[in-house]
Formats: structure tokens, C-alpha cells, sequence
């Protein structure tokens, strides 16, 4: 537990001494909106108020994806990874570390972007705001478990960057689903559904389950 | 960019395995059988009635459900034979998942094909987002990067960690998509289930046939697969 806490308080400091992952997350969420607003061309504000969960979402899942890859290649700088995996105690506290950190990093990204496409879209955020939350804090964390578990595979083949997408989306589509339907909801001043959130719930449990365990695997050379 | 055969794996287990022996020892007699089943497979798809209201469409009903079992079959031996190697570390059980997705995103590529092939005919449409057929589609492209992942990062033990883990990822996936087509409620487009006597006279007999021809086929792949993957493993071995 100390572990994962120790690696959770690394990886936060040294983001705030940095700050290019989170910068660059949060300028790429922008330009998703942008390019959003010409990819459908002529719409109606209410269109695009409909429109705005599944944006959002899509521009949550690349974003998340440029954050995760950037969170494990900084560990193979140095062989820092290998370091780690020397670390006594369990390695899925390590993971546990790394995710806790990219649920922080991203979920922070998350909050700015809901409010960029707020603005350019015309979307009413108050008035399902704690619904919003709650699904989105969920769905990132199903993000996050498949995610450091994936990237740090990923990291570790020659095609780091090309990899992590293709291993990473398929093993996604549960959570968006849940997320996006519940997003839809709570944008539209509804209560989330229980099903959405009992979906995300049941997949955030199972990825953090696997990859806990399966860590152990991942780090070993 | 990372060279073939890990320095942490001496050739503790044998290439090929007693296990591999023991099974390439039933591929001939298979192949034997499978050949003489495929043309009564064929008679007997030739000589189906035609279905009255689909045409001769229909007769994809007995290449297609098989198809699809085969599949399932391939995705859920590569998870239960990743889920063991990385238990015991058995080398002859990573080199039968690698066959299994092989043989399994083939099944399912063909039943990818043949299916909107079908849809077209009868729906009046190549695609619907059917529950089904979206779930398929999904597994289709995690075990498609399951084999992209044993291509992109070359031979090594670490590799076949990796694998393993996304392999039994893949298996978590397959009722995490059906959980998600059931509570978000897609209508399916398929038909629940084949009931007993829901299939017209004289088309029983091919289905069967179609059924037991192509999962011959699927056992037959997969040693000839397995066989090819331990000669492979050798001759890098070898070569290294």
C-alpha cells in the first residue's frame, strides 16, 4: 500500500514540475473540439448539444490515450521501470501507483475539457453535474486500470505508440458504452441510469482485478 | 527492434513437448476423417432444398453458425492456454494460444464475411449494429491486436507474458460484451436460438454436417498450427 502511495506521489510531483503531459492532454482535448465543430459542419446548437456526451467522450478516450503511453515511456528513461519491478512487495501496488496517478492527471484534463465543450457546445453542465461526475470519474477509472496495464506492455515492444491504441480501444468499448449513455443522461438534466453505472462499476472492478494481478507478469524482464 | 529468444529461457522444456507429440499424432487420422466428412458436407449442402422465401442464400445457415462456434472455441482456448503458461510457464501452451487466435480470427473473419454476405440477401442490408454481430465485430479486433502484439514484439518470453495477459483480457471481454449488448438492449436481428424443428425438412442433416466438418477443420488448423509454431520455436532456437 505504502508502495503504491510512494509511486501515486512520484509521478504527481514530478508532473507538477514538468507539466507537459497534462498540458499536452489538455491542448489535444481543445483541438478535439475544434476539430469536432468542422467535422459536422451546419448543425443545429441543439444538434450539437446531442451530439456533445459522445464528443466528449471520444475526445476523453484519445486524450487519456497520449497520457498513458507518456506515462510509462517516462519510466523506461534511465531503466526506471526495471527499478520498479525491484521494488520489494507486491508489483500490482506498483500499478496501482501508476494508475492512481493517471486517474488524478486525466480526470483533471477531463475537468477542463467538460468545460471547453460546455462553451463551444452550448452544453447546460450544471444541470447534471454530480451524475457527469460520477460517471466520468468511474468510466476513467476502467480507463486507467486497462490503460497502465496496456501501456506498459506497449512501451516495452518496438511500436510503442502504434501499439497502445490498438490494444487499448477494443478492450474499452464496455466503458464507453456505460459512459457515454450515462453522460447522455446526466447532460440531459436526467438521473444516470443505475445500468450505466452497475456497468461501469462491474468493468472497472474487473480490469483493476486482472491488471493488479497481472502486473506481476508485465514488469518481469 | 528486441532480437528472437530471451536470454532468460534455456531450453529448460522440450521442443516439441510430450504433450505436442501426443497431439500431432492425431492429425493425420483427422485429416482423413475431415476429408471424407467434406464431401458429404458438400453433397449434402448441394443437395438441400432450396429455402422458399430466402433462396439460395439461405445455404450460408450451414457454413456460418459453425463458423462462428469456431471462433468462440479459438478466442476461449488462447485465454484458458495464456491463463495456464503464465501459471506453470509452459512454453507448449503459449505456442497453442498463439495457433488458437489464429485459427480463431480466421473462423472469425470468414464468419465476418459471410454473415453480411447472408444479411444482404435476407435483411436488406450488408451491416446492422446487431447485438451479435457487434459483439463479434468487438472480439474480432481484440484478438486481431493480440496477434498484431506477438508480431510487433518478436519472440521472447516476454512476449508470450504480454500475450498471455491480453489473451485472458480478451476471454474478460467476451461476457463483458454480451453484458453490455443485454442491459443496453440492442435488438438482435438474429434468431434467439435454433429450436428443434425451426429448421425446414432436409436441412438438418447438412447443418450437422456443416457443424461437425467445420469443427474437424478448427482441431485439424490448430495441430497443423501448433506444429508449425513448436518448428518454428526450434529452428529459431537453433538459429540464435
Amino acid at each position: 500500500m505504502n508502495v503504491a502511495l510512494a509511486i501515486l506521489w512520484k509521478d504527481l510531483v514530478s508532473e507538477w514540475r514538468s507539466r507537459d503531459r497534462v498540458v499536452a492532454m489538455l491542448i489535444f482535448s481543445v483541438l478535439m473540439a475544434v476539430v469536432f465543430y468542422f467535422a459536422l459542419p451546419d448543425q443545429r446548437p441543439e444538434q450539437l448539444q446531442a451530439l456533445a456526451p459522445g464528443l466528449l467522450w471520444t475526445a476523453y478516450l484519445f486524450a487519456a490515450l497520449l497520457g498513458l503511453n507518456r506515462s510509462l515511456a517516462l519510466e523506461l528513461e534511465n531503466d526506471a521501470l526495471a527499478g520498479l519491478a525491484l521494488a520489494p512487495g507486491n508489483r500490482g501496488w506498483i500499478f496501482l501507483g501508476k494508475a492512481a496517478a493517471n486517474w488524478v492527471l486525466i480526470s483533471l484534463v477531463q475537468v477542463f475539457t467538460a468545460a471547453i465543450f460546455a462553451l463551444f457546445y452550448r452544453v447546460d453542465l450544471a444541470a447534471g453535474l454530480g451524475g457527469l461526475a460520477a460517471v466520468v470519474g468511474l468510466g476513467t477509472v476502467g480507463i486507467c486500470a486497462a490503460g497502465t496495464l496496456l501501456a506498459t506492455m506497449a512501451v516495452r515492444t518496438g511500436f510503442r505508440e502504434v501499439l497502445l491504441p490498438v490494444l487499448l480501444l477494443p478492450a474499452l468499448f464496455p466503458i464507453l458504452a456505460g459512459a457515454v449513455k450515462g453522460s447522455m443522461s446526466a447532460l440531459g438534466g436526467e438521473p444516470v441510469p443505475f445500468e450505466s453505472l452497475q456497468l461501469l462499476i462491474v468493468v472497472d472492478g474487473v480490469y483493476l482485478v486482472v491488471a493488479f494481478l497481472g502486473f506481476d507478469y508485465v514488469l518481469d524482464e | 527492434m528486441k532480437s528472437s529468444n530471451g536470454n532468460s529461457s534455456p531450453a529448460a522444456s522440450e521442443i516439441p513437448s510430450a504433450l505436442e507429440i501426443r497431439a500431432s499424432r492425431w492429425r493425420r487420422p483427422l485429416g482423413i476423417v475431415l476429408a471424407l466428412l467434406a464431401l458429404a458436407y458438400a453433397w449434402a449442402v448441394i443437395a438441400a432444398p432450396i429455402d422458399s422465401t430466402q433462396g439460395v442464400i439461405q445455404k450460408i445457415l450451414y457454413v456460418h453458425p459453425p463458423l462462428a462456434y469456431g471462433a468462440y472455441l479459438g478466442f476461449v482456448i488462447t485465454g484458458i492456454a495464456g491463463m495456464f503458461f503464465l501459471g506453470g510457464g509452459r512454453e507448449d501452451l503459449d505456442r497453442l494460444a498463439i495457433a488458437s487466435a489464429e485459427v480463431g480470427v480466421i473462423f472469425c473473419t470468414l464468419m465476418l464475411v459471410t454473415g453480411p454476405i447472408w444479411a444482404r440477401g435476407t435483411w436488406g442490408v450488408w451491416w446492422s449494429w446487431d447485438a451479435r454481430l457487434t459483439v463479434t465485430l468487438l472480439l474480432w479486433f481484440v484478438y486481431l491486436a493480440y496477434l498484431l502484439l506477438r508480431n510487433f514484439s518478436g519472440q521472447s518470453p516476454r512476449t508470450a507474458r504480454f500475450a498471455a495477459i491480453y489473451g485472458v483480457l480478451g476471454l474478460v471481454l467476451i461476457p463483458l460484451n454480451y453484458y453490455v449488448i443485454e442491459i443496453f438492449g440492442s435488438r438482435s436481428m438474429h434468431p434467439e436460438n435454433l429450436e428443434q424443428g425451426s429448421l425446414g425438412d432436409g436441412m438438418g442433416l447438412p447443418f450437422l454436417l456443416g457443424n461437425l466438418t467445420l469443427a474437424l477443420a478448427f482441431f485439424y488448423l490448430l495441430l497443423l498450427r501448433w506444429e508449425v509454431e513448436a518448428q518454428r520455436t526450434l529452428e529459431n532456437g537453433e538459429g540464435a
